[in-house]
């Protein structure tokens, strides 16, 4: 199964809630962030339901609810209501006198009023902490944020891995996520998996990588919803401010080690007191409104894309020059250029290692050179040939389709050859017959219907 | 007929890809003394033991270049095997660009970085218009990123050290061999066989002869002519003034002074009056082919010039440019390179179809002012060359005559002459006038050849026109410098260096030349005719692609829509069959081989000026210097194998600038139809390479909108069945491509040649066939020689 796939199983927030089992939500909904983060996954509708039943200790009978939207919008008041049942927000119930109803969970219930109107305890105790002696500004956190994200992206493309550069928890995440495995060195190494998670924009790799390391976090001793709570907490809060570390458990501690290291959160040292939340901490629980980062390090522009299929990139990065060398022949090499060509074999190449053509094209679009950019139509740096023909060349290979089918050959004479194939003609089955050959495909559905009238046909003409 | 046709069957059976890529050449191996030792070098080869393969299987050359701290400013990388990329968005593209057109050939050059390879021929040129060794080597430095490679510096060193020394000049009629390196004459000069070649006026005549040349700049002599025709050399500009320099100045602070500053002083170099010392000795007139030949064979070519301003001899005709002339900016450069040091050079000019060759070719007989003669592939060109000189110069029918079967002209003591190769070339019996007009031809010393369409014609062809006409200076013209058999390369010691060469994106960017929209537009077979493809052999294969319905669906469907927005259509069709057929089922006019002269002007004629017709059909007569100014949409429903210089001179065709149609992206549709699944789609990608190289985009399209609504053709089963029976009954001849005469077998020559690579069917052997019945008796009217068909009754 290719990395696709997984990622759209969780693809945003609510798909990923869905995945968790019973017990985990019902923990979740004992924090007030996870509430809110939640409710405002939730459509518009939704959110207008839930608040309307808010106060109301009791089930609704579901026959009510559906009377709040005019019978024009049925499809919406469906749609929302089944939004909040699969977050497990609302569960059904059987009311008195049979009715069907829906009753808010209770935890949600509660935990939601808590973060609307306040109340409850704070998630940090940061109100007392002191002026920190040395600031970090926004521009030194997305710094520090985009180079631990690197050194684990290099991690994952360096032939010979030294495994200094990341910790042992990573190292299992990767290999849990299916992006690494061990090769006969036992040594990891990266998959096509790993490839084609390279290729995704920073945003989906730290959202696919933090669900991966979650599913993980269960083995180490912590808990997933308190962990979870942690990140939705972490969401809401302001980039370039500082939070205290006091208060927090010791697991909860070593779960901020991790996100230390992913370059979630930033500490000046493990004793410091304080952390800071970085953009990629940030961007993760609001996915829709992603804030991309702005550093002068991160050249994100650096491919060149002709109408002639050259691809020029101004790197000297092996990252990127894996990552680019995916879908492209390398023709020379110069110290601060790579020359390549985009062909049909290496981009067939790459098709043939799972990653599709939108992924591609999403990653040159992504890295296109400033001049390109410049001189472009608007939203499309590349030349559309190109582009066009990346798409022709992943087309063509779904030109065959298949079909199930039972070949029928080795008839005695041509009449019985004609009598089959006219018998499969007539109930629509045929698939091919040839006078020739005397050979006949049948689909795999008509398969019994034919040799049933195959066997009474011989019987009764002998 | 023994050999010769047996090896034109073998060829026949031969893979169809060859067939169809290569241009029938019979090279006899004459051709290679023509071309130096030095010009088989090639850069690749000290490369290939060097450079080792990364990870990824590409030449690593980060070992052998260190990068310069100032890298970002410079615009260029120099592989060691000789090809050079270019930043096209650099501050210095603009000097770059200059120098290296002039050093290299170019490879691609699409929109942002561009590709250039350093070869024996380049080199060669750059020479030849005046660049010294080291200067190229300096500037290379200078530009470059990294520092360069030591063998392309070896290489660079090797390829000019001997070529551009020496020089054939004819002054005051005598031929001289003239240096600037009196140790290179001296050297040359032990020969024996050049000192026999030596005129001696008297037996102590030993000393070379010493003088000193007061070099005048090109720009005056360009400008000369333009005076004299009454133009204001100053309103055309000096190129580096063209438009799109314009942008450098805010820039400048980004580059390198180094840049600069060599640059100018290159400039500077080549326009300056400067006195040069050199030394010459003087040739004996008859000796001129064997000292050629010898030089080359020593490695130092020379480089024929013509100090036509102090040939006496020749008498000076009296035409000049009219004042409305306006050369633009890259027609001006292309001649200041010919005429460099004030005297002409001969050599290739490399412009885009539409783009002003016979401008450019008209400037240079008004510069030069001395006879000159025209050459061009068709009788229609030879009208239209005619015309271009009387719109653009002040000559008038008394001095230019034409020189065809057709025309009525009196050529005798004319001074501008227009004719075709064949014409030239041609080996039959003529006519007495004619035979007199060639004898008179052949005495004659010619001040200028212009050659129109230099990559069409066959090397060997080439030749003979070159030992049959004698002319001073020749200058060869051509949109595409591109042979599918790669003899290309002859062109450089035939006629010379090729001098400039344009750029297609720029051209069309500044509005010079029509922004055209390329598609590929992809028919599906239809399965009947997909089944019948597949067990057809090869001919009736591509029949059957081209006659394929949902080909002739999407090509009516085009010609309606472009009908509807007044455009005026072109359609190719290399087959004659399928021609005939699109063309009786949409009722339009058609012109191929055996329609007349006439008739075909009559056509033009009625496509230019008629609104009702809007369309016209045509065979691959119309490839070349075919001139339909009007049309803007060209649809190609077949073609010639994998030609990629067939493309290019189809796009030709409408590339010239329309006026206003600015508002629109594109201005200019060139649609290739090609059918799925077939062997159409490898040609066509093999067509598409030269274009995509200039930096066109083909845009394949699969599915047109709207196509559905119309009312087409054969849109049912049964009408598409008696199609392809229809198809299917066509003779082996039908399914052929069109010969044209002076191509293919006819040209080849022999006994067996005519029956080259066509399938003879019985029928049309015999005469049966009315197809060609039709030919034979046209023939006799066909002024281009005779009909290939024709010619194989005769040697029957």
């Amino acid at each position: 199964m290719g990395i696709l796939q997984h990622f759209a199983e969780c693809k945003s927030l609510v798909d990923y809630l869905k995945t968790l089992s019973n017990h985990v939500v019902d923990d979740l909904f004992g924090y007030p962030a996870a509430c809110l983060a939640i409710f405002r996954e939730l459509p518009k509708l939704a959110q207008n339901y839930v608040l309307r039943i808010l106060y109301v200790e009791q089930a609704i009978p579901q026959a009510v609810i559906s009377t709040w939207v005019s019978k024009a919008h049925v499809k919406e008041h469906s749609e929302a209501a089944e939004a909040i049942s699969t977050l497990r927000v609302w569960k059904e119930v059987t009311m008195q006198g049979g009715l069907a109803g829906w009753m808010l969970d209770h935890k949600f219930r509660h935990n939601l009023k808590v973060a609307l109107l306040g109340g409850g305890k704070q998630w940090t105790k940061s109100t007392n902490l002191d002026q920190d002696s040395k600031p970090r500004t926004v521009k030194d956190l997305d710094l520090y944020a985009l180079e631990r994200w690197e050194a684990m992206l290099h991690f994952l493309t360096e032939k010979q891995q030294k495994s200094d550069t990341v910790s042992k928890d990573t190292i299992m995440t990767l290999t849990h996520a299916g992006l690494m495995e061990q090769d006969e060195n036992n040594a990891p190494s990266i998959t096509n998996e790993g490839f084609q998670f390279l290729l995704l924009d920073t945003a989906s790799q730290v959202w696919y990588f933090i669900v991966k390391y979650l599913e993980t976090v269960e083995q180490r001793g912590l808990s997933t919803a308190e962990c979870l709570a942690f990140l939705f907490s972490l969401s809401f809060a302001t980039l370039g401010r500082d939070y205290g570390t006091e208060g927090f458990e010791d697991n909860m501690q070593q779960f901020m080690q991790h996100l230390r290291e992913f370059g979630l959160i930033y500490q000046r040292t493990r004793k410091a007191g304080r952390f800071y939340p970085t953009r990629l901490a940030l961007n993760l629980a609001s996915r829709n409104n992603k804030i991309s980062l702005d550093t002068e390090k991160h050249k994100t522009g650096f491919i060149v894309v002709e109408t002639n299929y050259r691809l020029y990139a101004y790197t000297d990065s092996d990252l990127q020059l894996a990552l680019v060398g995916m879908f492209t022949d390398f023709l020379f090499r110069f110290p601060n250029l790579v020359v390549g060509v985009i062909t049909r074999d290496s981009i067939r190449q790459a098709l043939r290692s799972g990653i599709s053509a939108e992924q591609i094209i999403s990653f040159l679009k992504m890295h296109a050179h400033y001049e390109m950019i410049k001189t472009a139509h608007i939203n499309n740096p590349l030349p559309p040939t190109v582009v066009d023909q990346i798409r022709l060349w992943e087309m063509e290979r779904n030109r065959l389709t298949f079909t199930d089918s039972v070949l029928y050959n080795q008839f005695l004479s041509h009449r019985d050859y004609e009598v089959v194939r006219d018998y499969a003609q007539e109930t629509g089955v045929l698939l091919h017959g040839s006078d020739q050959k005397r050979t006949i495909v049948v689909k795999g559905s008509g398969h019994d219907d034919v040799k049933r009238f195959w066997k009474r046909h011989s019987k009764n003409s002998s | 007929m023994g050999g010769g046709s047996r090896r034109s069957k073998k060829r026949m059976r031969g893979e169809m890809e060859d067939y169809y890529e290569e241009e029938e050449e019979e090279d006899d191996g004459t051709g290679q003394e023509f071309v130096p030792g030095a010009a088989k070098r090639d850069a690749e080869e000290g490369d290939v033991n060097e450079a080792p393969e990364d990870e990824y299987g590409a030449k690593d050359y980060r070992s052998q270049m260190a990068l310069k701290p100032d890298h970002e400013s410079r615009p260029i990388w120099i592989a060691p095997n000789g090809h050079i990329f270019l930043e096209a968005f650099s501050p210095v593209y603009k000097h770059a660009h200059d120098f290296l057109i002039a050093i290299a050939e170019p490879v691609c050059r699409p929109e942002h970085i561009h590709e250039y390879k350093l070869t024996a021929y380049s080199l060669y040129a750059a020479v030849s218009v005046g660049l010294q060794t080291e200067d190229i080597i300096e500037y290379l430095t200078r530009l470059s990123k990294t520092a360069i490679p030591g063998g392309i510096i070896e290489f660079i060193r090797l390829c000019t050290v001997s070529y551009g020394k020496v020089k054939l000049v004819l002054k005051q009629n005598k031929y001289f061999v003239e240096s600037s390196h009196p140790d290179v004459l001296q050297k040359l000069l032990k020969d024996p066989v050049i000192q026999q070649c030596r005129l001696r006026r008297s037996d102590d005549d030993n000393a070379l002869e010493e003088s000193s040349i007061k070099k005048t700049s090109g720009a005056a002599a360009l400008n000369s002519a333009f005076s004299a025709g009454g133009a204001d050399p100053s309103r055309s500009g000096n190129p580096s003034d063209d438009p799109t320099a314009g942008n450098e100045g805010g820039n400048d602070a980004a580059v390198p002074t180094d840049i600069t500053d060599f640059y100018s002083k290159i400039d500077a170099e080549e326009d300056d009056e400067e006195e040069q010392k050199v030394v010459s000795f003087e040739v004996n007139q008859e000796k001129i082919e064997v000292i050629q030949k010898r030089c080359i064979q020593l490695e130092y070519p020379l480089l024929a010039e013509y100090d036509f301003r102090n040939d006496t001899r020749n008498p000076d005709i009296n035409i000049d440019l009219k004042p409305s002339a306006i050369l633009r900016p890259y027609q001006e450069k292309s001649l200041r390179k010919m005429f460099g040091n004030g005297r002409a050079r001969s050599g290739v000019i490399v412009l885009p179809c539409g783009a002003g060759k016979s401008l450019t070719g008209v400037t240079a007989c008004c510069t030069v002012r001395k006879r000159a003669i025209v050459l061009c592939n068709s009788g229609v060109s030879v009208e239209q060359w005619k015309q271009q000189f009387k719109l653009w110069s002040t000559a008038d029918d008394a001095i230019i005559c034409r020189f065809t079967s057709d025309a009525k002209d009196k050529p005798m003591g004319c001074s501008i002459l227009v004719t075709t190769y064949s014409m030239i070339t041609h080996t039959q019996k003529r006519s007495w006038e004619a035979e007199q007009t060639m004898k008179w031809l052949q005495e004659q010393e010619w001040g200028i050849m212009l050659l129109d369409e230099v990559h069409s014609i066959p090397a060997k062809m080439f030749r003979k026109v070159l030992t049959m006409v004698q002319a001073h200076c020749k200058l060869g013209l051509t949109a595409t410098l591109v042979r599918e058999d790669d003899k290309i390369a002859d062109l450089n010691f035939l006629i010379g260096p090729k001098l400039y060469e344009a750029n297609w994106l720029e051209l069309s960017k500044n509005g010079f030349i029509a922004k055209v929209q390329c598609a590929e537009v992809w028919c599906p077979m239809s399965p009947e005719f997909y089944g019948s493809y597949l067990n057809m052999k090869i001919s009736k294969k591509l029949l059957l692609c081209v006659m394929n319905p949902n080909k002739f669906r999407a090509c009516q469907f085009l010609i309606r829509y472009h009908e509807r927005r007044s455009d005026k259509i072109i359609v190719f069709s290399d087959n004659v069959f399928a021609l005939k057929h699109y063309a009786h089922k949409l009722g339009k006019p058609f012109i191929y081989g055996p329609t007349s002269q006439q008739e075909r002007l009559q056509i033009i004629q009625n496509f230019k000026f008629n609104p009702k017709i809007n369309t016209v059909f045509v065979s691959k007569v119309a490839d070349t210097s075919f001139d339909l100014p009007e049309a803007n949409v060209l649809i190609q429903i077949s073609s010639h194998g994998g030609s990629r210089r067939q493309e290019a001179q189809r796009l030709g065709r409408i590339l010239r600038a329309k006026k206003g149609a600015v508002a629109e992206e594109y201005n200019a549709f060139f649609y290739t139809l090609v059918s799925e699944d077939t062997l159409e789609m490898s040609y066509s990608r093999k067509r598409q390479r030269f274009l995509v190289n200039q930096g066109y985009s083909y845009k394949v399209v699969t599915k047109m909108a709207g196509m559905e609504q119309e009312d087409l053709h054969y849109k049912s089963k049964e009408e598409q069945m008696a199609l392809l029976q229809q198809v299917l009954a066509a003779s082996d001849a039908d399914a052929d491509e069109e010969r044209l005469p002076g191509e293919g077998p006819a040209r080849a020559g022999g006994s067996g040649g005519s029956f080259g690579r066509r399938y003879g069917a019985l029928s049309s052997l015999s005469g049966a066939d009315d197809a060609v019945y039709r030919e034979y008796k046209k023939s006799s009217s066909n002024p281009y020689g005779k009909h290939p068909l024709f010619k194989k009754f005769r040697t029957k």
